[in-house]
């Protein structure tokens, strides 16, 4: 924080407040259905969800890009639900960059600094500020489509940033760039979102780079929240089975909970849990389940099929009828074959309950 | 958060100054008179009052420290008042509009548009709202108004609704009669005839194909109906069965060739035939419509190289049906042309490809994959044909001889036999003659267009025609780009000789003779063309943009009547400019003026499309990008997209002038002495047999409309060029 003070001077970070918020498009389509959240000042916060769920649309509604159909966009406590995307304090770096095509990197950087009519005198300083942040300060006379991919993708966030905005948005802006780049540029942002303090809430797909980047991820289906929490509550604790399916993989076993034990395939576990006792859905991680050693507490498992994976060996095992999958990592039975009996048990974390279904 | 002040305050500052400072009505036809009776304050009337009161209400709440929203709503009551009771204070009195009228509405609605953005009533800022009002406003009052106007002269006497006018017009000869009593033959039977064959035709089909009584009783009773309405239109006369007939001849003429010449574009093995049919498709652009009529007088005509000179025949056939029919096909092709180029070359190879790997010969081929997929360009080609031949105005005037067209009809009633209601009856015909073709067009083709369009052309070879037909349709294009060529030629040469058919010598008498009478009226129609051209261009692109980026209540309006504006026949709406501004609260007429409108709505829609297929190829992400480092729209409008748009501008600019140089039927009724217009000019040396110098004055017409395309096409490549360079 004091680091991003000499850094860029004149960033405060605010406070985002949706209240209510509701998006139709046409008649039948509702994007955004009755959305109540609130972001800190400073947070990274993650919108996660599958296509079409209407992560983007939010952050379109933040924007100003979109007009909500009910509700309220409150930052720092002013209601801007219907001020034009120009007069909020906000802005964003796009999936495709968009980056100008015909202006080169100094251009696009100083873009927001010359409409807002400052003297060229500044506009030099916070453009030079801005690429020095992001380390191009060499290539600012250089053409955009001469950039890498990863390039293009600081210019953007240099001049998104060399406005000084409240909040940043980011809409999926690693989805252009390959396995390897993505890693590094996000933990670039990251770096650079924690340096700078600046409240920012960014829209991905990808539950990977949710859990990698947030200080707390919003977990979307259809419209609704399904959950919000730290990206190791969401894993640990998900609250619904579509948040345990979305992060991560899980098996969903019936069950029974008496407040203190967890009773599943026969198995009887203790757990903590705030649940009501009765019926419950279990959720183990595959990565929860391993090999019990002799005179371990367990459960007898048939084996059908395994995959090696080098690191790890994915099986699948017959469990009274239920199909249950495993990660266990060395190679392990390389030699069973199908409807050899074994023994397994459950870890300690990575076992969470759920309503029953 | 928030803006401080509203913007609306200098709009509202403006309109009061307008108020008080300028008339706000006028005496007459001259805008720059001034008479101290009509102040809005001298007039005194309650509603002019309560414009100046909301000109004040907005001005104070302006500058009130309130928020943003709410102080936007108060402004849209201010704004909307203001504007509404100055409008109702023109409408009512009739007066017509004065200066400080034009400045107090200029004034209001840009108060109105500050407010609904203000408000976030409207999605966008200020320029943006004010924008859509603007654009909306305008295509009420320069688009549906006068079209209303024609309307409502057909149906409406002396302020009553009737029906009797619209009756005695389609009743009268000149519009349809069928049994010519002076003439040998029975029309009426012979129609009957024709009703009786092609029912029993369709009806004989029907049962060939196996199909069911009911259905075959159907087809005999609408195969009738066919025959009939053939019949009449071949044996009777009047201006709609002429029409009618000529349609029927160009457009699917029009199709055949302009499919033939869109496959040999794509698919002949000879580049030189490929690049003549570049020059083709520029034709049309240069020249007025009427020009190969004109010519084809120099070669067919009674004194006509080929009917005279050649085969030493002396006949007036080419003026008629015959005549006009070939003018219109020579004209209109290049058309259907353009619009099959775009179908044939969507066709992708692979999907033929894949149709021959499943196992389907080249007929089937043709009939299941190529044919669907053709199908909407033949159909949207033909009914333009359709369209534009129904709306031709000068070829008829020029070739019609003693038959009489729709089109031709508006204008003649009118100025010939001053007959506003029988003009504006003709108008209506026609209007939904041209509108039903272009809603079915619309209705077949809308929605599931399957035009493949993917963007870049796919690989794969394209199949070549099979030679026979490739040497077939080479043939006629042979055909056709001399007898093009040979009227072009025959139009410079007839500049330049004495006296054509007669006397062959040379001679710069017509020139001169251009030089007195035409070169002033020349250039006062370029300086007419190039002053409609920018805001035909400015609004094409505003419309465009607002249409393609933006979602807002009345977009459909907009769209509705720019495609309105394009579908309407030229006579027709230059009769309903003069219905509209003839007299009452927006008298324009003998104005340049009113040209200028009329020129900028017509060209409109062509610089919208332009527009629009400028727009999909620019990512909308960049200009929001715009939007979010917190440049208003009308900054994102100069700094994002007029940079990356300048060619496609430049060029729609460029096409805007040229036809409005070259534009006849829409202005002919507009004109006044002291606003003559070249093409009118021209139009009526042909009419008058002042060949040599009409040749002149066309020579000169093509000639620069030819320059002024390639230089400026040069000149926007340079710019754009160097746009990117600078910036870059």
């Amino acid at each position: 924080m004091d680091n991003a003070s000499t850094v860029i001077r004149g960033i405060t970070p605010a406070t985002v407040d949706l209240r209510g918020l509701v998006k139709r498009f046409g008649k039948d389509v509702l994007a955004v259905d009755d959305v109540d959240l609130f972001i800190e000042r400073g947070e990274l916060l993650t919108l996660l969800g599958p296509s079409g769920c209407g992560k983007t649309t939010i952050l379109r509604l933040i924007a100003g890009l979109e007009r909500p159909t009910e509700g309220q966009i409150l930052i720092d406590d002013d209601d801007v639900s219907r001020l034009p995307a120009y007069l909020r304090d906000i802005t964003m770096v796009f999936q495709s960059y968009a980056l100008f095509p015909h202006m080169n990197v100094f251009e696009n950087v100083a873009y927001g600094v010359r409409v807002a009519g400052r003297p060229q005198e500044e506009i030099r300083e916070r453009v030079a500020e801005a690429l020095a942040m992001v380390g191009l300060e060499e290539y600012a006379q250089r053409s955009t489509s001469a950039l890498s991919g990863g390039q293009q993708q600081r210019v953007a966030l240099a001049r998104a940033l060399v406005i000084r905005p409240r909040v940043l948005l980011f809409d999926e802006p690693l989805s252009n760039l390959d396995a390897k780049l993505r890693k590094r540029v996000r933990e670039d942002i990251r770096e650079l979102q924690q340096r700078l303090g600046i409240t920012s809430v960014y829209v991905t797909h990808d539950q990977e780079e949710a859990l990698a980047i947030s200080d707390r991820v919003v977990v979307m289906n259809q419209g609704v929240i399904e959950q919000i929490g730290s990206p190791h509550e969401l894993y640990t604790r998900p609250a619904t089975r579509f948040v345990a399916d979305f992060i991560g993989s899980a098996n969903f076993l019936p069950g029974r909970y008496d407040g203190r034990v967890v009773d599943v395939l026969g198995y009887q576990r203790p757990h903590e849990q705030d649940l009501p006792s009765g019926p419950v859905t279990v959720m183990v991680r595959p990565e929860a389940i391993e090999f019990a050693r002799p005179g371990e507490e367990g459960f007898e498992a048939t084996y059908l099929s395994s995959a090696y994976l080098g690191p790890v060996t994915e099986f699948i095992f017959d469990v009274t009828g239920v199909e249950v999958f495993a990660t266990i990592s060395g190679s392990g039975m390389s030699r069973a074959e199908r409807g050899d009996s074994v023994r397994l048990r459950f870890k300690d974390v990575g076992v969470s309950l759920l309503p029953p279904d | 958060m928030g803006l401080r002040f509203s913007g609306a305050w200098l709009p509202a500052l403006i309109a009061i100054v307008g108020f008080l400072a300028l008339p706000f009505g006028r005496p007459g036809r001259p805008f720059l008179t001034i008479d101290p009776n009509l102040y809005g304050w001298a007039i005194g009337h309650p509603l002019l009052w309560l414009v100046l009161a909301s000109a004040l209400a907005a001005l104070v709440i302006s500058l009130l420290k309130l928020p943003t929203s709410p102080r936007g709503d108060l402004l849209v009551v201010a704004g909307a008042v203001g504007l509404g009771a100055g409008v109702l204070w023109l409408l009512l009195t009739a007066t017509p509009f004065g200066m400080g009228a034009l400045v107090a509405a200029t004034g209001m609605a840009l108060v109105l548009g500050h407010a609904l953005s203000e408000s976030g009533r409207v999605q966008g800022d200020a320029f943006i709202a004010t924008s859509i009002l603007i654009v909306s406003l305008f295509v009420l009052l320069f688009i549906i108004y006068p079209l209303f106007m024609v309307l409502r002269s057909a149906f409406v006497i002396e302020g009553a609704f009737d029906l009797s006018q619209f009756r005695r017009t389609i009743g009268h000869p000149l519009f349809f009669f069928l049994e010519n009593p002076r003439s040998a033959i029975d029309e009426v039977g012979l129609t009957l005839r024709w009703g009786v064959v092609v029912g029993l035709l369709s009806a004989g089909w029907a049962l060939f194909r196996r199909q069911r009584l009911p259905v075959v009783l159907a087809r005999l009773v609408l195969g009738g109906v066919l025959g009939l309405i053939l019949g009449a239109m071949f044996y009777g006369r009047g201006a709609l069965p002429t029409s009618l007939l000529t349609v029927a001849i160009v457009a699917p003429a029009c199709t055949l060739l302009g499919l033939a010449f869109a496959l040999l574009g794509q698919r002949s093995r000879f580049r030189p035939v490929r690049r003549s049919l570049d020059v083709i498709s520029v034709l049309p652009i240069i020249t007025p419509p009427f020009i190969l009529a004109f010519a084809m007088i120099f070669l067919l005509g009674r004194r006509g190289i080929i009917t005279h000179g050649v085969f030493d025949i002396s006949s007036n056939w080419i003026y008629g049906i015959p005549g006009v029919a070939l003018a219109q096909i020579l004209a209109f092709t290049p058309i259907a042309y353009l619009l099959l180029r775009g179908s044939i070359s969507s066709l992708n190879p692979a999907l033929e490809e894949a149709a021959q790997t499943l196992g389907a010969g080249p007929w089937t081929t043709l009939k299941t994959i190529t044919w669907p997929l053709v199908r909407p360009g033949l159909a949207a080609a033909f009914l333009l044909s359709m369209i534009e031949s129904l709306a031709d105005f000068g070829n008829p005037m020029i070739l019609g001889g003693d038959r009489n067209f729709l089109a031709t009809e508006v204008y003649l009633s009118l100025t010939g036999r001053y007959n506003a209601h029988e003009a504006a009856s003709y108008g209506v015909v026609l209007l939904a003659l041209v509108l039903l073709a272009f809603f079915v067009q619309r209705w077949w083709l809308g929605g599931g267009s399957f035009v493949t369009v993917t963007g870049k052309p796919s690989g794969g070879a394209l199949a070549p025609i099979p030679r026979a037909i490739e040497v077939l349709l080479s043939a006629v294009l042979v055909v056709w780009t001399l007898f093009v060529a040979s009227l072009y030629v025959s139009i410079v040469v007839g500049s330049f000789a004495q006296l054509w058919g007669v006397n062959y010598s040379l001679t710069t008498r017509h020139y001169r003779d251009f030089m007195t009478a035409g070169w002033p009226v020349f250039l006062y129609t370029a300086r007419v063309a190039a002053i409609s051209a920018v805001p035909a261009m400015l609004l094409g692109f505003l419309v465009a943009y607002l249409v393609s980026r933006h979602r807002f209540w009345g977009r459909r309006f907009v769209e509705f009547g720019s495609l309105l504006s394009f579908a309407t026949p030229g006579t027709v709406m230059g009769v309903a400019y003069i219905f509209a501004f003839n007299t009452g609260p927006w008298l324009l007429t003998a104005s340049a003026t009113i040209i200028i409108l009329a020129l900028v709505f017509r060209n409109m829609p062509v610089a919208i499309r332009a527009a629009v297929a400028g727009l999909a190829q620019i990512d909308p992400s960049l200009e929001e990008a715009s939007t979010m480092l917190r440049a208003r729209s009308f900054t994102t409008l100069r700094r994002v997209l007029f940079p990356l748009l300048v060619n496609t501008l430049v060029t729609g600019l460029i096409f805007a002038f040229v036809s409005a140089m070259t534009a006849v039927s829409q202005v002919i009724f507009l004109v006044s002495p002291g606003n003559q217009l070249a093409t009118v000019l021209l139009l009526g040396w042909v009419e008058q047999g002042q060949l040599g110098r009409a040749a002149a004055m066309g020579t000169i017409l093509i000639v620069s409309m030819l320059l002024t395309i390639l230089v400026v096409l040069a000149l926007a490549q340079r710019i754009s060029a160097r746009v990117v360079r600078v910036e870059s």
